[in-house]
Formats: C-alpha cells, structure tokens, sequence
C-alpha cells in the first residue's frame, strides 16, 4: 500500500460523507461546462440576443468560479477538520507533514478530477438538453450539437486550478505540531455555550434596523440603501447566529419548568451545543441562500416586466411621418407589403396630430380629432368617443396616469389658434406606447381640431403636424422581421444621437417584446442555474455537517434508549435537531429576501409600475418546496443510520 | 542489562487558569526488554507521562532519553521518523483508521517507509498469523470486536518491530476475555520478541502480566514492585500498594458511560 492507494481508499471508503460534496461540485463542472459549450458555439456570434447570452453566461461562469473556490475552500477545511483525529493517528504513528501533505494532495486530486471527469460527462450527456432550452429562448432555427476542444479545455483548465490552488491552501490547516489537539478530534469544543449579551442585542438589533430601512424605502433612498442595508444584514445575520441565538436559547433554559419537560431537555441541550459549532456554516447557509434567492427573484420579476408589456403597447406596428419625408407613402407600401407577405391580418389607421400649446400649463399639447381616434379604437375593439365642441378628453400615457388624470379638470386654450377647451375626462384605455405620443395629448371635437390651425409657436406650418401611421395587428407576437430595414436606420440614428435627416420614427413592439421576453428568459435560465448550485452547496454544507456528527449522535441515541428513551420520543428528539439545521439559515434566508424585494418593488415601481408580488411568491415557495423534500430526504437516511446500530 | 527509556527529573507544568503541576521531578529507568506497567490514581500524571515519552508532548523540565536518543532535540521531520521506526503505540480507544481494512491498518507503518512490497505482505502474513488476525484481514474496523480491534492495535504496533512500545490503557474498553488475550500477547511479545513495553493501566490485573509496576502519584514517584513467578501473588502485593496508594479503588473497575 502506498501514499497514493492510501489517497484512493481514504476517499473511495469516505464516500458517503463526499456525497453530497461531490453532488455539488459535479454538479456545478456541469452547469460551468454547459455554459462553455454555449459561448464556444460557433452559432452563436451576431445579433444582440446571442451576444447577451455569451456575456451573460461569461459573467455567469467567473461568478461559478469564484463561488466554487470559496465553496471548495469551505468544504474542504470542514473535512480536514473533522479528520483531524485521524491525521493525529498518521503524525501519532511517525507520518511527516510532508507525507500528510503528499496525502492529501493525492485526495484532492481523486476528488476533483473524479468531480471534473464526472460533471463533463453528464454536461456533455445534457447539452443537447440545455440547447433545445437556449434554442427556445432564443427562437432560433437550430442549435446544433458540435464538438470542439474548447469548452472541455476551459473547464478543465478551470477546475483543475481551482482544485489545485484549494489543496495548497487547504494543506496549511492541518498543524502537525499539536499532535494532542489532533488526536482529541473534532469535538472536543462541546463547552457550555457562552455568549457576549451585548454582541447578542447587537446582532439582533442590526437585523430589526436592517428590515425596517428595507421596507421604508424611497424612490429617493433607494440607492444609498442599497450600499448600507446589505452589510448591516450581513454584520447582523452573523451575529444573530454566533451570538443571538444562544442568548434566547440560554433565556429559554432559564425557565426550568419548559427547559426540564420530558424530551425537551436533551434536544435543547443539544441544540445549543449542534448551534454553536454550527454558527459560521448557518451564516455562510444563511448568506448563500439569501443570494440565489434574490438572484432568481429579481430575474423572475423582469419576466413580469414582460408581462405588462402587452398592456402599454397595444399597438402592432408605430410609423411616424413628420414633415418634409419624402418616402412616407414608400415605406408604408413596404410596411403592409410585408405584412402581407407574412400573411398578417391588419388595420393601419393613420392619425393626424397637430401641437398646440396650453395655455393652463404652457407646455405643448398633440391634438388628435375624434375621428380619426375612432377609427383606431374601432379597429382595437375599445369604445369610441363623441366629445361636445369645447370638450376634450385625456389620452393615458400609461396604467398609472388614468388614475391621476381622471380626478383632473382642465380649462385651457390652446394658445396659437386661440381655441378654447373644458377637458374633464381621460379615455379608460392605453393605446399609444408612452414615447410615441406626448404626455399631454388629448382628442378633441372634429370642428375644435379643424380650428386648429395656426402652427405651434417657433415652427413652420408643416412642422407642427406630423402623421401617426398605428397598425392594429391581431398576431402582433409574429411580426418579428417586419420592418427590419426602418428598424435599423432608426436604431442607428438613437445610437449616433443624430437625428438630422431623420423625417420618420418607426417601431416594432412585436420584436421588442419578443427581444425582452428572451433576454429575460435568457437571463432567468442563466441565474436559475447558478442559482441550484449555490442551494446545491448549501445543501451539501448543512449534509457534511449531520454526517460528521452522526457517529457521535449514534452513541448519543445509543445512552439515550439505554436510558429508556422510546422511539416515538427519539423521534421527536431528532426532528428537534434537524429542523432547526434546515429551517433556521432557511428561514432567515427568506426574511432577508422578503425585505429585499420589498425595497426591489420600490425601485421597479419607479419605472415601470408593475407588482412583483406573485413571481416573488413563486420563486420563494418553489424553492421552499425544494428545502422540505430535501429535508425529508435527509431525515429519513440520518434516522435509518442512527437505528443501524 | 542496558536501560533503553532514561527519565530523569521530569517535570510537566501545564500552564493555563489553573497552573497544573502534572508531573514533578519524576525519575525512572526502563531497561531493555522490560514489560513495565505504570499505575496511579486518576490524575496522577500516568498519561502525561506517556505522551511525553511518546514525544507528542513538550516537557517543561528535565530530560528523557530514548536508546540515548533525547527526542526533545529533534525537528519536527525528525521526530516523525524517529516515533515510526522506534515507537509502536497502542491506545484504550484502539485508533484504527476507520476507512482502512485490518490488513491495511496493519501495513500502515510499513508503507510510511516505503518498505518494498513483497516484504510488507509478508510481515503483515507473519503478524496475522501470531496475533490470530487471519480470518478478518479483510473486514473493516467497525466489523470486529474490541478484542479483534485491539490485537490489530497491537499488531500495527509491532510490524515495524519498533524498540519500544507504549500502551495507554490497553485493556480499557475490553471485556474481560479479550483483556486477557491482550494481555498474554503483550507479554508473549515482550518475552520473545525482548520488546521494552511501557504500559498505562488503572487494572492491578493487567498490571500483574508485567516485570514490574511503577507507581506515582501526584505526579511524583510513589513505590515500585517487582514480579515473581506466580502472578496471583503478585497481583496480591499490587493491591496491597494500591491500598497504601489512597486512589479509590472505586476507579479500578470505573466503566465509564459513553
């Protein structure tokens, strides 16, 4: 038997406490690999949905990495430590540092290269898979399997340095000199729990001040919120677990007559002691959980952006023709020539609109006439509307303004043609996108906009009419191509910021909903990802922990039936001690994320007016869901081990 | 007769909230090819002083020499190897490396040495068959009895067939049966092998399998005995110091709870 046989059966024979372990980093090689395969595709390359998908997993990959270091790091000082009583056997029997070093390279090499070897295979077995997904998302004709080097390359190359860089660090945890304190293992800190009574009211304050600035954010302090809330969570959680909760705990245990009642006084017991030495694994729990939480959160609420995006864009196709363009009719002819192409069904409704300034603001109104807003609301299926001369209604420019505008009377003029106006109701439905219109438009009597017709103060005549071109497609989702040359020259002009010789406004909301959706989708399938390999660790941290105590908790039981301690009462015990091992990280997870969207809701309603309440409660329960199953998993193997004896 | 084990003046202060003097200017030789038991009262220093012998722990003052060598001297590299090739250990909660089988525990001193491969399996065949080990070879710790577990101990003390070996209460977790296999073979081993033993006991039974029994207490010597023939007489005279020694005799037979 050598070093290296030595290596093999230490980690083949340990393979039960690896499990979970290696569930996680396998499982995280594979999502690494998946995204390789992604940015290398040679598909893959030109417009501006794909680009975001290769940066997006690029970004997703380094934060895999630096996340998986931290992970390897964590895991593996925690298996080093709770060997520690064998190392003190090896360093005991006249192993050198130098040996115990060589031993334990040689295991980490095993378990990375099996890890790295494993999570390949099954991310090459499943990137067909995950392309029907990309392909999906991303609408694209094919996403065909291909083989190359370089996705393997990158991973291995990635993996392989991280294992190495852990196995360095990780070497310079075991102290061979105290061979006594190695040889007395793992737990011998079960001391009597003490903690510092104010770093307890510390902690639990700073989470109470935390929650409190998270749910009474502004518009305007949102941002400094974001730089203080964060650490003041973080500094809290820390201290709530190595320092609060023993605090309640102990206030608890004061209290003879609940602490000393039938089984409560062992699993009380035990918890304290379980709590104590698993404080830094509950706050890492804690924080990592919180992470992929918000992660997918806020990536599952921009889908509901999405969502609303239907309702402020009902229009299927916008052309805008302003004066002096001499194609108008050209591009219009192309515009329903390719509809027709596509075989789309639609109305084209061309509106015109003249400004005027008001005279109860002094900023600048587009008129439309009644007639021609109702030839756009017939097609639209909306009612139309009859306003008397001298009456005006408001045109919404969007969910939020029919609220404030339908409280508001206006008597104005309209200042260049002197046309007096009562405007005293807003039409109920959005129609027009909110840029495409002014925010002070309103229809108008067709005699009222007939005398309209002096042009806005400072323009020429034809300068201050323009013609709204509106398409009403039923099948607005599938308009994708339609336009694509107009689109462009349009694009170009809002890149450049140079609008001279620009004579049209042209816009596809069927494309740019469908852009939205993906990108959304897109990210969310990215995030979802990283995210199941960060709850993924957690799991496997809460995992590692139960199975390096379980031999200990085994002779625990073992006295405790001795004592005459019946199952059901077992039972109990053990549902004491796992639940607070799952469910308490868990449950502060879940706070922290609650106050955390609850301050995301505020900046989204800054732009965009929309609840993220229910793909919040989907996102949450979904991942509860998740926890309860894995719990009971876990229950079931840990009480099955405990009854082997 | 040479002695193998030099303890002289050894003093072990453990510093801390309460200074704890372990060990007061103990002096004693072991010679070669001895079987001595060390007995005391709890506290008494018994296990500090094997740890100090054993080299994992740093007297405070004093020296203690081992076949001449003062391992105190040694740098960590060195003091590995010299508890490899000169030390055999046997502990009460035997130390098996869980995740190795009985034939792999037994050969784990042989291949920290990179002994060549033929001879390890033939000294772990030899060693099976002295220690009665063959029919587990293959089976892990956590499958055999104490008494299996023990002499697997045992055997992984011997195999490298060190000069002295240390026993920290060897029979402590053992029934009554295996303490007296354990017991036969350290001794059988001791006699044919000439092996020095230095052996931690609280048992005035185990303690009469020896040459002679070392008392202290306090961590200061106390009285020596030496064996006869008769070991039923010797264990007569054990009890009779143990008597004087004050230690409550409660402790002989203490089983402690888990």
């Amino acid at each position: 038997m050598t070093l290296r046989q030595l290596a093999y059966y230490n980690v083949l024979r340990n393979r039960r406490s690896y499990a979970a372990f290696f569930l996680a980093s396998v499982f995280s090689v594979m999502v690494f690999f998946v995204y390789s395969m992604f940015i290398f595709h040679p598909l893959l390359e030109e417009d501006s949905l794909r680009v975001l998908a290769v940066r997006g997993m690029f970004i997703a990959e380094i934060v895999l990495y630096i996340f998986t270091l931290f992970f390897l790091f964590y895991s593996m000082s925690a298996f080093l430590q709770a060997r520690s009583k064998e190392f003190g056997v090896l360093v005991h029997l006249g192993m050198t540092k130098k040996q115990l070093n060589k031993l334990i390279f040689f295991e980490t090499v095993i378990l990375g290269g099996v890890s790295t070897v494993t999570g390949i295979a099954f991310g090459f077995a499943f990137t067909k898979f995950f392309f029907m997904i990309g392909r999906e998302i991303m609408q694209l004709e094919a996403l065909p399997l291909y083989v190359s080097w370089q996705p393997f390359v990158l991973t291995i190359a990635a993996f392989a340095s991280l294992f190495i860089i852990i196995t360095l660090i990780s070497v310079s945890f075991i102290r061979t000199k105290r061979v006594i304190d190695l040889l007395q293992g793992y737990w011998k800190t079960e001391e009597v729990t003490k903690s510092s009574t104010v770093l307890s009211y510390t902690g639990l304050l700073l989470l109470a001040l935390s929650y409190v600035l998270a749910s009474v954010v502004t518009d305007a302090t949102v941002y400094m919120m974001v730089l203080i809330v964060p650490p003041l969570a973080t500094l809290g959680t820390y201290l709530f677990f190595t320092h609060s909760i023993h605090f309640l705990l102990n206030m608890y245990k004061k209290n003879k007559s609940i602490y000393w009642n039938k089984t409560r006084l062992v699993s009380l017991a035990e918890s304290s002691v379980k709590l104590k030495d698993s404080a830094q694994m509950f706050f890492i729990v804690t924080i990592v959980s919180t992470v992929a939480f918000l992660t997918v959160g806020t990536l599952a609420s921009f889908t509901s952006y999405t969502g609303d995006f239907r309702e402020s864009n009902p229009l299927g196709l916008i052309y805008i023709s302003f004066n002096g363009n001499d194609e108008e009719q050209q591009h219009i002819d192309g515009l329903t020539q390719e509809l027709e192409n596509e075989r789309l069904a639609y109305d084209l409704v061309p509106l015109t609109v003249k400004r005027q300034t008001s005279s109860f603001t002094g900023n600048d109104v587009d008129i439309v006439s009644a007639s021609d807003f109702n030839r756009l609301a017939v097609a639209l299926g909306y009612e139309p509307v009859n306003p008397a001369q001298g009456q005006a209604l408001f045109i919404p420019y969007s969910k939020e303004s029919l609220d404030i505008l339908a409280d508001s009377q206006v008597e104005t003029v309209l200042m260049e043609s002197e046309v007096p106006l009562s405007i005293n109701a807003v039409y109920p439905q959005l129609m027009f996108p909110i840029h495409t219109l002014n925010y002070n438009s309103i229809v108008v009597n067709d005699a009222d906009f007939a005398a309209v017709d002096e042009p806005l103060m400072g323009y020429a005549a034809g300068q201050s009419t323009f013609t709204y071109y509106a398409f009403h497609i039923p099948e607005w989702e599938e308009t994708a191509a339609v336009g694509a040359g107009l689109a462009s020259i349009v694009e170009e002009a809002l890149e450049s910021e140079d609008f001279s010789g620009l004579n049209f406004f042209f816009e596809n909301p069927g494309e740019e909903y469908r852009w939205f959706k993906s990108s959304f989708a897109l990210l969310l399938f990215i995030g979802v990802m990283v995210a199941a390999v960060f709850l993924l660790a957690a799991g496997s941290f809460i995992y590692f922990k139960l199975y390096t105590g379980l031999e200990r908790d085994r002779k625990q039981y073992l006295l405790l039936v001795r004592l005459g301690m019946t199952d059901k009462e077992l039972g109990r015990i053990v549902n004491r001690q796992l639940v607070p091992q799952f469910f308490l990280p868990w449950t502060l997870a879940l706070l922290h994320s609650a106050f955390a969207f609850i301050s995301l809701q505020v900046v989204w309603d800054e732009f965009a007016q929309l609840s993220i309440l229910v793909e919040m409660a989907l996102v949450l329960g979904g991942f509860t869901l998740a926890q309860v199953l894995y719990f009971f998993l876990i229950r079931w193997r840990y009480i099955a081990h405990l009854q082997a004896s | 007769m040479m002695s193998l084990v030099k303890v002289d003046e050894v003093t072990k202060v453990y510093e801390g909230k309460v200074t704890h003097r372990a060990l007061n200017q103990l002096s004693f030789n072991v010679e070669n090819g001895e079987f001595l038991a060390v007995m005391g009262p709890s506290g008494s220093g018994k296990t500090t002083l094997l740890n100090l012998i054993s080299t994992i722990d740093v007297l405070t003052s004093g020296e203690i020499l081992i076949d001449g060598i003062n391992p105190q001297v040694l740098d960590q590299n060195e003091l590995a190897l010299f508890r490899r090739r000169q030390l055999g250990f046997v502990f009460q909660d035997f130390n098996l490396l869980q995740m190795l089988t009985v034939e792999e525990n037994l050969v784990l001193p042989l291949t920290l040495d990179y002994i060549p491969t033929d001879e390890m399996a033939q000294r772990v065949l030899d060693m099976a068959k002295r220690l009665n080990l063959r029919s587990i070879l293959h089976k892990r710790p956590n499958e055999i009895s104490g008494g299996e577990a023990q002499r697997t101990a045992i055997g992984r003390a011997l195999i490298h067939r060190p000069a002295l070996i240390l026993a920290d209460e060897p029979t402590g977790n053992l029934d009554s049966k295996a303490s007296k296999d354990v017991l036969e073979l350290l001794s059988k081993v001791s006699k044919e092998q000439h092996t020095t033993t230095i052996m931690v006991t609280h048992d005035p039974i185990a303690a009469s399998y020896c040459d002679r029994v070392l008392f202290i207490k306090d961590g200061e010597f106390f009285n020596e005995i030496y064996g006869d023939d008769r070991r039923q007489t010797f264990y007569q005279r054990i009890l009779n110091v143990l008597s004087l020694l004050g230690g409550s005799v409660n402790d002989l037979t203490a089983t402690r709870l888990l």
